[in-house]
């Protein structure tokens, strides 16, 4: 299961994911292997908790 | 002009000396099996049926069926073969029957960058020498393969084991693979080394010949996890251009140290210890409970690392110390910018530190395994 990162820049677009299993932040980099199993996941059907409400 | 033209050179005992160039002899990392960032020497059983299980650095184990083997740096504690100070060490840990479709191995995968020069998939592909130390409580033929990463060529091959529990040298040599797809200079996987611990026969093929199959083992290899209990251990592998194989190529500690954490690293707690309040970076607030900190990697890694912590990973900010949890990464392969979650009391713009949280066994990994 993985949960979507809010952007680190207000206003920006999010670059990451949280694994919820163990709370791993994985950056949205096509040549990480956890990235890719979560773009595997997505594909599958599924899809990750939203994230929590932005910062201010 | 006269020219000298020699296979090899020995010395006095007949030992073959390593070539005066050694820079990228050997391909394989961590060869020695020296480095062991995530586990030091605790045992590892290898539970994941889906995904690759790293060990020791760049050393993966996977089985079909979790929890039939471990994988342990110095298992067992037997001497190590003269020259080395560690090996990998398998145990089984059940008499397990291996199906047809079933695999259980140990391996390492080799970066792009690291195999280019081959020339694999080409008519000018380089011949390899595959050598390493192998010991087991089973005797017979054991297998691997190489392979590329696609699944579709393979070279399995056999070793032979002929005493128990005595370390044996091996030496295996591979003509390039001329044809198949090969991945060149990228940061994708160049080149699989497989040694087969348990095969079933849809992944063992005709040892000592290039397939157009996804062949991990050679037939008719022994599968040690059929054994309850048995062992095989590995070191000293090389994987070097040519058809003979030279002496192993030692590294200093921090060469090996630096060319593992490409893949992985370890911030923190290590096997030399740390204080219970190591640093990691600094940076500021956003709000009382969100906080930015830049973090510096030691090596440009592979891809840019997913970002784990421990408990017990904290934020400083104020003069008082709150754990964090992560809440979201940039990507990059030299560093990047964390941001993270905690009950901090700072307000935006606030300074804060990350660092371990009066705890010396935390620590931070990165992780941008093949």
């Amino acid at each position: 299961m993985y949960k979507q990162c809010n952007p680190i820049i207000v206003g920006g677009e999010p670059s990451s994911v949280i694994r919820t299993t163990d709370g791993a932040c994985i950056p949205f980099d096509p040549a990480n292997v956890d990235f890719q199993q979560y773009q595997k996941w997505l594909s599958e059907g599924n899809a990750p908790i939203p994230a929590d409400e932005p910062n201010a | 002009m006269s020219q000298l033209q020699v296979n090899r050179i020995n010395d006095a005992s007949g030992g073959v000396l390593a070539p005066i160039s050694s820079v990228m002899r050997n391909r394989i990392i961590n060869g020695g099996m020296t480095i062991s960032q995530r586990n030091g020497t605790s045992s590892v059983t290898i539970t994941d049926t889906s995904l690759l299980t790293y060990t020791l650095d760049r050393w993966f184990g996977y089985g079909s069926s979790a929890s039939k083997f471990s994988i342990q740096q110095d298992a067992g504690a037997v001497t190590p073969p003269v020259g080395f100070s560690d090996y990998l060490g398998v145990t089984s840990l059940a008499a397990t029957t291996v199906a047809a479709g079933d695999l259980y191995f140990a391996g390492q995968y080799i970066e792009g960058f690291n195999t280019a020069d081959l020339g694999w998939g080409t008519a000018n592909a380089k011949t390899v020498t595959l050598s390493f130390q192998v010991r087991s409580s089973l005797t017979g033929t054991f297998g691997g393969a190489l392979t590329n990463f696609g699944n579709t060529r393979s070279y399995p091959f056999t070793y032979s084991i002929p005493t128990a529990n005595t370390w044996t040298t091996i030496s295996i040599t591979i003509a390039g693979d001329i044809t198949g797809t090969w991945v060149g200079a990228t940061n994708s996987v160049g080149l699989r080394v497989f040694f087969g611990l348990g095969m079933g026969s849809t992944f063992s093929g005709t040892a000592g010949a290039w397939a157009g199959a996804d062949y991990r083992s050679a037939t008719g290899a022994t599968n040690v996890v059929s054994t309850n209990g048995a062992t095989w251990y590995l070191t000293g592998v090389q994987l070097e251009v040519g058809t003979q194989a030279t002496s192993f190529e030692y590294r200093q500690y921090q060469q090996e140290l630096a060319l593992a954490q490409r893949y992985y690293t370890k911030l923190g707690a290590s096997p030399q210890g740390s204080s219970g309040y190591q640093a990691y970076g600094a940076g500021s607030c956003n709000t009382s409970t969100n906080q930015n900190t830049a973090l510096t990697f030691p090596q440009v890694m592979r891809a840019s690392p997913t970002v784990a912590f421990t408990a017990n990973i904290g934020i400083s900010v104020a003069g008082g110390y709150t754990n964090c949890t992560l809440a979201a990464a940039y990507a990059g392969t030299s560093s990047t910018l964390l941001q993270t979650s905690s009950s901090a009391t700072g307000g935006g713009g606030d300074g804060c530190v990350l660092l371990s949280n009066s705890d010396s066994a935390a620590f931070i990994s990165l992780s941008a395994e093949l």
